[in-house]
């Protein structure tokens, strides 16, 4: 099948600072992906460039669109929210609807306010009244009720304390995620988002440093704890990465047969959060 | 064009003082002719009045010209800031980010503040200003007790006044154009201080042409574009043919001279305004600003 989203040797240039160094990657309808990342390593950038925000250098297609030329069209097939904080103060939740309906030729009303019926947000209320986490829930409806083929967000719980977030993470998947969609989230909070991801892309320094799904993550990476004893002969099968965590030594490995590494203790496939800090220090070493 | 449509309504949710300022003078003007000292005895509102007759067709020229006048500043200052400030307000709120995720192109944005500026705001006021000139008639009518055959009160009179106000509001959308889209310019672009923007690079520029070149021919084009060259091409000014008319009145022991139009229609100067390569030339140099700032805005987000 033809991928959703296609970036070939995708570069955006500030001034001297490349945010977008020939990156390459493809994402697939049906899967919800995690974009990771240290801060300032592009993450935004790319973003911004699929969604048509910013102009780039190199090949982009999204749903088969070039973004910034037909970010018009783009927008029918496909929703954003780059962060929680941008509905207008001035705007009331009923004008958002309206606008939304009037502009939007996949918006279903009866969705968005079926969904706000479910909150304590009155329809008169404007926006610079409601609490952050409030404002979340209203961008969180008016999108969800777009019949879009791509959901794209950036950073969306920044700024929301831990019950906002779980909540609005519960509302992602258990009312809107089915397999005609497709989740891009971006975030440098890995924890919280790596239950429900299907694929991860790794970016650092501009460039795609992992693309896989969790299938294949499993397959190809493989972690054991090992006492101190048993470092050396653990280091001869050629970790990437190694921590020293309670007088014992966790160790990563890329490729390497389980069957082996077994002898040391007990083989386990790492979490995301501990992969992205193994490849991204393992790359620094 | 349905997009377009909900473009204008939003801005009138966001700048709510589009009406709100309008209906505050206007406010102030019914309650200033309702409290007022009413000057004029009651022949001045007579149409056979001891002004020579000039009164009963002047009446209501006077009153639209004073109105509209009060108007017509506030409108021009509103909308000059309104330019200046719809496309950097959501850049530096952040709500750009909201704007740009819905299918509704930055052409059509761009042109929809436009229309705002030169269009929508200056017929808000005009609605207003006739709502208050004919509150204001009534009230005057009503405390001065003449009615029916009034000077205020004329259908002929009243048609010349919104032909004019029409004429107004379009010949100045047209002259004014290349100014307009320079504000919109400097509100897409500048990531702060857009009135310091607004003002610097001409400033420059004259400046620049000034020290190198020892001349003035951009300061003289902007002080013409902003200031006389307008009334000069839209209208026959006093002296200017049949346009205007002199009549001696007597005035107490002596006479004076007033120099009136004979009607709004004929002060209009269509062929003046028109055939005007100036007139051309700024819509030439407006478009082409608008499609740049159209570009800006695809290119821009949050400041």
């Amino acid at each position: 099948m033809t991928a959703l989203i296609e970036a070939r040797d995708l570069s955006k240039r500030y001034g001297k600072h490349l945010a977008l160094d020939r990156a390459n990657f493809s994402i697939e309808s049906g899967r919800i992906v995690g974009l990771i990342g240290p801060n300032g390593a592009g993450k935004t950038s790319a973003l911004r460039a699929m969604l048509g925000l910013t102009n780039y250098e190199g090949h982009l297609r999204v749903l088969g669109r070039e973004p910034f030329r037909e970010r018009t069209d783009l927008m029918k097939d496909a929703c954003f929210i780059a962060d929680v904080a941008v509905l207008p103060g001035w705007l009331r939740v009923d004008q958002a609807i309206d606008f939304v309906a009037g502009v939007h030729p996949r918006f279903r009303r009866d969705r968005a306010v079926a969904l706000l019926e479910k909150t304590q947000i009155r329809g008169t209320s404007r926006m610079r009244e409601l609490s952050k986490g409030m404002k979340t829930q209203v961008h969180l409806a008016l999108t969800m009720a777009i019949d879009a083929k791509l959901f794209v967000l950036d950073e969306p719980t920044l700024g929301l304390d831990i019950l906002a977030r779980r909540s609005f993470y519960d509302a992602l998947v258990n009312d809107y995620m089915d397999e005609t969609r497709t989740i891009l989230i971006t975030t440098h909070q890995v924890e919280e988002i790596e239950n429900l991801l299907t694929d991860v892309m790794f970016i650092d320094k501009g460039k795609i440093v992992l693309d896989a799904s969790l299938e294949t993550i499993a397959e190809r990476y493989a972690a054991i704890v090992v006492a101190p004893a048993q470092v050396d002969a653990a280091r001869t099968y050629k970790p990437f990465f190694e921590r020293r965590t309670l007088g014992k030594t966790v160790f990563y490995y890329e490729h390497a047969d389980r069957a082996k590494l077994a002898a040391f203790g007990e083989v386990f496939t790492p979490s995301v959060s501990d992969l992205f800090v193994a490849t991204m220090s393992g790359a620094a070493q | 064009m349905k997009n377009f449509q909900w473009l204008i309504r939003r801005e009138f949710w966001e700048n709510r003082s589009i009406w709100l300022v309008p209906a505050v003078i206007g406010a102030v003007l019914v309650f200033g002719a309702v409290f007022g000292h009413v000057h004029f005895g009651e022949d001045f509102f007579r149409p056979d009045g001891n002004r020579g007759g000039i009164a009963a067709h002047f009446t209501l020229y006077v009153l639209t010209a004073a109105v509209g006048a009060s108007f017509l500043i506030v409108a021009s200052l509103t909308a000059s800031w309104y330019l200046l400030d719809c496309l950097y307000a959501d850049r530096k709120d952040r709500s750009i980010l909201f704007w740009k995720s819905l299918p509704v192109s930055d052409t059509e944005t761009v042109l929809s503040k436009l229309a705002i500026g030169l269009l929508v705001l200056p017929l808000v006021y005009l609605l207003i200003a006739d709502l208050t000139i004919f509150l204001m008639s009534f009230v005057l009518s009503l405390r001065v007790g003449v009615w029916g055959d009034s000077g205020l009160w004329r259908a002929d009179i009243w048609l010349q006044t919104q032909g004019m106000a029409l004429y107004l509001i379009a010949t100045m959308a047209i002259w004014y154009l290349p100014i307009a889209a320079w504000f919109l310019l400097v509100s897409a672009w500048a990531s702060r201080a857009v009135i310091l923007w607004s003002i610097l690079p001409p400033l420059a520029i004259y400046l620049m042409e000034r020290y190198f070149f020892g001349t003035h021919l951009f300061g003289s084009w902007l002080a013409e574009r902003s200031g006389t060259g307008y009334a000069m091409r839209a209208f026959h000014l006093p002296g200017d043919g049949s346009a205007w008319v002199s009549t001696t009145l007597q005035n107490g022991p002596g006479t004076e001279t007033m120099t009136t139009p004979s009607s709004l229609w004929a002060v209009m100067d269509f062929g003046g305004f028109f055939g005007s390569w100036a007139t051309w030339a700024g819509v030439a140099i407006g478009v082409a600003m608008i499609v740049a700032t159209i570009q800006i805005r695809a290119r821009r987000s949050e400041i």
